[in-house]
């Protein structure tokens, strides 16, 4: 368990800063793609069986395609590649700074929490009837609200796609 | 069976959080830094799911199922934006559509 | 006698200083001769109370005479007991007596000739102003009865020096002259006050009765340094070796500036100061040596570079430097009163050279060049005899002035036991003859008028009597000292009882006399033969001895040694700091600031323009500060001491 937690870890974070320092977008959705594995692994080591699902069909079967979908738009006679040096000056180096410092900080914060962890849980802890149960009882309300917010995406997307030539 | 200790996925968790938070502040590109958000979005579930296991309360998950549905409108009106406002320009760099001059 | 009736001493510092203020206020409101008469007047005054004043002290038996000088007090100017104590007193024992005679005297005189030789000027009334400054600051001081009083007057002569030679301010080389005399004379100062805080170190004061009458509490040694320092500052204000570059140029400023300033007062302060501080020259055999030995050198030095100058002016300042050096080698060997009576009549007959050069010089319009002159004894002959008896006094002619002094000092040389240095004058006295002569020859004869311009006659009264009145002092000023009567030391007697060597001057030496004598005539013969007889005898020496000529015409090159040495460095490092220093560093500091303002007010900026990666990076680093900021507050005592 410990070694594929560190695996995981390691493609986990391996992913993410290859996320963020591609330069082409599509390979940044690709590493995506692994990270959003690596992390339903992640959920499997969790006992969230029912999660890691999800994440792969919502997070790396939805929202990704999405992704893909937006960048083959607007790369059809645009080149949606940064080019030049920012305007800002001054903002990489604080921002890692701060990232650095922030990390540091929680790091620190955690390290209390540092036990061997081993406890027995109940093996039917994740499953898909518990977290059924769950979420159509205790958290009904939550349930329902997420439902009217994905309406109101829906609708709000739609009204943005017909709308006039917005110029800036 | 050995189990990581909360701390650990707590240490991970943060770690892809800021990872994220910096390529949001250091990249131009409207997309990755959509990505980026998910990346954050993601560390947070990570966090919420560790502690779930650690509480043995499913509170944690059912949070997790709706920041995943949450995010996902989320990435979906924010890619209509980014569509709406990149669709006629010729750079793709959130820099310039500052429209407050200096 | 009985009572006497005492003058009002501080008039005569008075009169010149309100002369002074007066023309430089009023002058340019009124006519012109008001400032002149003003001037002229002012200086007068001093002169006849300072005779007065010389009548009374002169009467008094010798001990009242030294009682008599320290009473005049006239109010504190620093007063800091026990650190610092010093009075406004002044001083009038003979030996300032003596120069005050000279300064109001031969000041008067020069005043009066100025009224006259200066009329075509614009700036007639500052000439004045400053002429009248320059007798303020000299009088005090040679009436100061401390050191640093001494030392404001010194710098004020200083000064007065640099604004007359500068007189013709749109003329470069008067600047430039002007500055330069400035520069040295500093050096001078920065050394008397050396010497001003050593005295306090080891005395506690100033003030030469109280630096006197302690000398006996310290070793020799700090006694040769204090002389050494001193005579750093006389070596600066009398032009001697090696501060000496500055005195030749000097003659840039006009007539009689270089008669009263450079000839008969200002450059003689520095043998006052060591006739005065004699206390401390007669415990300090060490400085008192290099006083008489750079005395003698300088002598003999100006007098080779005076035999090729061909400006009178400047013959006439190098002959100035070789005689202070007469002087200085007086003093620095003991023979007080012997310096003293030189510089007497050598103000006599100095400024009568300089005021007759300054006619002929007028009447030509200002042709100083002597090789554009001759025949004139003819045509100016008014100047001519004038300046025959002068040099007839410098060459040392019997019975005139110049005999007499300068015999007392050869023979107190030989007297004291400086043979070396009595050789050394001896040569300088030859060649002073020569000089002077070949000067002489130059100008009023050998043939024809060389010149350019027309002489004209226009000399007033003003100019003529000054000069005639000082050719009468020069032919009969000697005679102060006559075998077996000495005047003049009796006359210092009350300034000297303390002094090593005892200061009488009337026994004559006479075959050390005669046989200077025919010296000097030697030199007049040889001038003659070379100058007044046409030959080929200079052009054989001229080419035979050309890098000998070339050496004394450049003054030795003192003036090129000194530029390299510190002019050119110092206007190295002066253009290195205007240019780079000024612009880049001290122009740069300011720029730097205003770059980071600037700077930063760009960054600034970034967060008002409505670019999204400001608002996100404000958020993020809020968020790690508040983090620090828990982390601090709620663990800091506790975790920060945990390993």
């Amino acid at each position: 368990m410990i070694v594929l937690f560190w695996i995981c870890a390691f493609v986990l974070l391996i992913t993410g800063l290859a996320v963020i320092a591609s330069r082409q977008p599509v390979h940044s959705v690709v590493s995506l793609i692994v990270n959003f594995s690596a992390l339903a692994v992640l959920f499997l080591t969790l006992s969230a069986e029912f999660l890691a699902m999800m994440q792969i069909i919502i997070y790396a079967g939805a929202i990704l395609v999405l992704f893909l979908f937006v960048i083959a738009l607007l790369t059809i006679g645009n080149q949606p590649v940064e080019t030049g040096r920012g305007k800002l000056a001054f903002q990489a180096v604080p921002a890692v700074a701060a990232g650095a410092v922030a990390l540091g900080t929680i790091w620190y914060g955690v390290r209390v929490a540092w036990s061997s962890g081993a406890q027995r849980i109940s093996p039917d802890f994740g499953s898909v009837s518990l977290f059924g149960s769950a979420l159509l009882t205790t958290h009904v309300f939550a349930f329902e609200v997420t439902a009217f917010v994905l309406l109101v995406a829906i609708v709000g997307v739609v009204l943005m796609a017909a709308r006039k030539e917005v110029r800036f | 069976m050995p189990h990581v200790p909360l701390a650990g996925y707590l240490a991970l968790a943060s770690a892809l959080f800021v990872i994220g938070a910096i390529g949001f502040l250091v990249r131009r590109n409207p997309l990755t830094m959509l990505m980026s958000i998910e990346l954050m979005w993601n560390a947070g579930n990570l966090a919420f799911a560790a502690f779930a296991r650690s509480f043995e309360d499913m509170s944690g998950q059912i949070f997790v199922f709706i920041v995943i549905t949450v995010a996902a409108a989320e990435a979906a009106i924010a890619l209509a934006i980014v569509v709406m406002v990149f669709r006629h320009r010729a750079d793709v760099d959130v820099d310039e559509i500052s429209i407050m001059r200096g | 006698m009985g009572h006497h009736i005492v003058p009002p001493i501080p008039l005569i510092l008075f009169f010149p200083l309100i002369g002074a203020v007066t023309i430089a206020l009023f002058g340019p409101f009124v006519d012109r001769r008001a400032s002149a008469f003003v001037g002229t007047a002012s200086v007068f005054l001093s002169f006849v109370i300072t005779v007065w004043l010389a009548i009374v002290v002169w009467q008094l038996p010798i001990d009242q005479q030294a009682a008599f000088a320290h009473s005049r007090f006239l109010g504190y100017w620093v007063d800091i007991p026990p650190y610092l104590v010093i009075s406004f007193r002044l001083l009038v024992d003979p030996l300032s007596i003596v120069w005050m005679l000279v300064v109001t005297g031969v000041g008067f005189l020069i005043h009066l000739y100025s009224v006259g030789y200066m009329a075509p000027d614009k700036n007639y009334r500052t000439f004045f102003a400053y002429m009248n400054l320059f007798v303020v600051a000299m009088l005090l001081l040679v009436m100061a009865d401390n050191f640093l009083w001494l030392l404001v007057g010194w710098a004020g002569v200083g000064l007065a020096s640099y604004l007359l030679i500068g007189f013709y301010y749109d003329r470069r080389t008067a600047v430039l002259a002007a500055r330069k005399a400035l520069i040295m004379n500093v050096i001078g100062d920065v050394g008397i006050l050396i010497a001003i805080f050593l005295m306090y170190a080891h005395f506690g004061s100033v003030a030469y009765q109280t630096v006197f009458a302690s000398l006996g509490r310290v070793p020799a040694g700090s006694l040769d340094w204090i002389g050494v320092w001193l005579f750093v500052g006389a070596v600066a204000k009398s032009a001697q070796l090696p501060l000496q570059t500055w005195l030749p140029d000097a003659m840039e400023g006009p007539t009689p500036v270089s008669a009263l300033i450079h000839a008969a007062t200002m450059v003689t302060a520095g043998v006052y100061l060591v006739a005065r501080a004699h206390p401390i020259y007669d415990r300090a055999p060490v400085a008192a040596e290099i006083v008489a030995v750079v005395g003698g050198l300088t002598a003999l030095f100006a007098a080779t570079i005076g035999t090729v100058q061909y400006d009178i002016k400047r013959v006439l300042a190098y002959s100035t430097m070789s005689q202070i050096g007469y002087m200085m080698l007086a003093v620095g060997i003991g023979a007080y009163a012997a310096g003293a009576f030189h510089f007497v009549t050598h103000a006599f007959f100095k400024a009568l050279l300089f005021m007759a050069a300054g006619i002929v010089i007028h009447n030509l319009s200002g042709e100083q060049d002597i090789r554009k002159m001759g025949g004139l004894a003819k045509r100016m002959p008014f100047a001519y005899w004038t300046f025959l008896a002068g040099t007839l006094a410098i060459a040392g002619i019997f019975p005139f002035a110049g005999f007499f002094s300068k015999d007392a000092i050869l023979d107190q040389a030989l007297q004291l036991h400086h043979p070396w240095l009595q050789a050394a004058g001896t040569i300088a006295a030859f060649l002073t003859a020569f000089y002077m002569f070949r000067l002489l020859y130059l100008t009023f004869f050998t043939g024809s008028y060389r010149g350019d311009h027309e002489p004209h006659h226009d000399s007033s009264w003003t100019m003529t009597w000054p000069v005639a009145i000082l050719a009468v002092l020069a032919l009969i000023g000697g005679w102060l000292v006559l075998p077996g009567r000495d005047l003049m030391s009796s006359a210092l007697a009350a300034s000297f009882v303390d002094a090593r060597f005892g200061q009488f001057l009337g026994e004559f030496n006479w075959p050390l006399s005669i046989s200077t004598l025919l010296l000097a005539i030697a030199g007049i013969v040889l001038a003659y033969a070379l100058y007044q007889v046409p030959s080929g005898a200079r052009d054989w020496l001229r080419t035979r001895f050309s890098p000998v000529r070339d050496l004394l015409m450049n003054a030795y090159y003192f003036d090129v040694i000194y530029h390299y040495a510190f002019e050119a460095p110092t206007y190295a490092l002066a253009d290195f700091f205007s240019r780079y220093f000024e612009g880049e560093v001290v122009g740069g500091i300011p720029r730097a600031f205003a770059g980071l303002a600037t700077w930063f007010a760009g960054v600034s900026g970034g967060w008002e323009a409505g670019y999204l990666r400001r608002y996100g990076l404000s958020i993020v680093v809020g968020v790690a500060l508040v983090l620090v900021l828990y982390l601090f507050l709620t663990h800091a005592p506790a975790t920060l001491g945990r390993p």
